[in-house]
């Protein structure tokens, strides 16, 4: 099978430090696969993921489908969705959770059109499904950071990618949220979502993931692969 | 004299828009301190024109989008200690300013020379007014075309990147406009006060709504009615307009927060 995400040698240095954070990572990920990203503190995980969408500029090649990442950039994150690891956002912020998820898609609607009743029904199903539609009037500076989470997740499946990174998205949760969100991934990745989540604890990962990457310092330590998750 | 205080009138309105409509989006980025350093660009500029009798508004624009090529790169990346830099600037245009003002001859062109310092009411020209009536209406069709985009951007401009929107023209095209804005202005509230004129409608908006439609509504009249009585009261009192301006500015700055229903408990 011809891989979705292909990562040949990619290096990331931020700028001003010295190191690399990242070094050599090779990385071939297939559509439909479910991957969790283990490892300390430290280890390179959120610069993995932002790498991968082009956040953070990189060495070596990258390319999803027959799309490089250096030239394509902006077409490829419309197809990727993206849930930080700790988003903040100060009260004041001017925005409630319906705009918030439906920013999500404004960069798919594209340059000089308004969202139709198609993005607003798609929308109003994210928030559903995350169940944060009770909370769409509710400005996000009020929400408590599960909610925000929650919002975030929201936000990114609003833009009905063909990939969704997750950085430690059960951070905020409490065990009932947890559990819920993992399900909730899991039919996700049954109905053909591609899934790549970096996660602090191990006894969070979700059954339905089948390839686990554990990094350390920059580097892809082990990259597992089961049938079952043992 | 009615036809001083109509151009008067009109140039105050025009300024209070555009002001505010570009503050509204320079105080959500955090880009207050940039605006700052960008409006003594413009005033250091003008009188550079003033001493060698060139153009001052075109001077101002040089400076003032100068320094925000100079300087957008930096604030774009937030590991750089910008604010010294920032603060290096601010001073440096200032003393520049100042120095230029005192190199032009104590003639009749003194009166002109102070009015780009403090902002005068007697200064609108019908070009000026035309002028400043292009650049509103250029803000206004460009914040509607791209006002998605713009939210997106006011929100988190990295997860608007992440969601496929190609940030960084935007990012630069205010910071363009800023520096127009800043220089267009200069004639009427002058170089040393236009910022309070940028920052405090745009912020006294931010303390009401959750909603960047009414905001981008709201602050604009915020901003005209602060250029209405501020001319008013420079009329009246026979003050700088400049002052006249920052200080109503400042004083409705200050009723918002007291009476922000956003800071209230509950
Ligand atoms: N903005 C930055 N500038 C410079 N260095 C950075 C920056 N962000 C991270 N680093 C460095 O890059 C390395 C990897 O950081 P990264 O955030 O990817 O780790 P992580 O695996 O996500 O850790 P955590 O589990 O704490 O989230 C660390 O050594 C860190 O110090
Ligand atoms: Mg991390």
């Amino acid at each position: 099978m011809c891989p979705l995400i292909e990562l040949k040698t990619v290096s990331t240095v931020y700028e001003g430090a010295k190191v690399p954070s990242i070094k050599n990572i090779t990385l071939r990920i297939q559509p439909g696969e479910f991957i969790t990203i283990v490892g300390p503190n430290g280890a390179g995980k959120t610069t993995l993921l932002e790498t991968i969408n082009g956040l953070l500029p990189s060495e070596g090649v990258i390319t999803v489908g027959d799309m490089n990442l250096k030239t394509d950039g902006t077409r490829i994150r419309k197809r990727i969705g993206y849930v930080p690891q700790e988003f903040i956002c100060d009260s004041l912020t001017p925005f409630i959770v319906e705009d918030v998820v439906m920013m999500g898609r404004y960069g798919k609607i594209g340059l000089f059109k308004s969202p139709t009743r198609k993005d607003r029904y798609i929308v109003q199903e994210a928030m559903l499904f995350l169940s944060v539609d009770v909370l769409r009037r509710t400005p996000v500076g009020k929400l408590s950071g599960g909610q925000l989470q929650k919002v975030m997740i929201a936000r990114a499946l609003a833009s009905e990618p063909e990939m969704l990174l997750l950085d430690e998205p059960f951070s905020n949760l409490d065990m009932k949220s947890r559990s819920e969100l993992a399900e909730k991934l899991t039919t996700l990745n049954e109905n053909g979502l591609t899934i790549l989540m970096v996660i602090h604890d191990r006894s969070s990962i979700p059954p339905a993931c089948r390839r686990i990457i554990t990094m350390e310092q920059g580097k892809i330590v082990s990259d597992k692969h089961f049938k079952v998750m043992p | 004299m009615s036809e001083l205080l109509i151009l008067a009138v009109s140039g105050a309105i025009l300024t209070g828009v555009s002001c505010s409509l570009v503050g509204s989006f320079v105080v959500r980025m955090n880009l207050s301190s940039l605006g700052f350093a960008m409006s003594h660009a413009a005033f250091a500029g003008a009188a550079l024109g003033l001493v060698l009798s060139l153009d001052p508004l075109g001077l101002a624009i040089v400076f003032s989008i100068g320094v925000a090529l100079l300087l957008g790169p930096l604030a774009e990346k937030a590991n750089l200690p910008t604010n010294v830099i920032l603060g290096v600037i601010f001073s440096l245009m200032i003393s520049l300013g100042l120095v230029f003002l005192n190199l032009i001859p104590q003639t009749a062109m003194s009166s002109v020379a102070l009015s780009i310092l403090w902002g005068s009411i007697l200064g609108m020209t019908v070009t000026s007014v035309l002028r400043l009536l292009v650049l509103s209406v250029g803000i206004v069709l460009i914040y509607w075309l791209f006002f998605k985009e713009f939210q997106a951007i006011m929100f988190s401009r990295k997860l608007a990147e992440a969601s496929g929107i190609n940030t960084r023209p935007f990012y630069y095209l205010i910071l363009f406009l800023t520096g127009i804005t800043v220089a267009f202005s200069l004639k009427l509230v002058g170089g040393l006060l236009v910022f309070a004129l940028m920052v405090n409608p745009a912020s006294s908006a931010y303390q009401f709504s959750y909603d960047m439609k009414k905001i981008t509504i709201v602050s604009p009249i915020i901003g005209v009615l602060c250029c209405i009585s501020g001319i008013a009261i420079s009329f009246l009192a026979d003050l700088p307009v400049g002052s006249s301006i920052a200080l109503v500015s400042s004083a409705i700055f200050g009723a918002a927060v007291v009476l922000s229903p956003k800071r209230k408990r509950g």
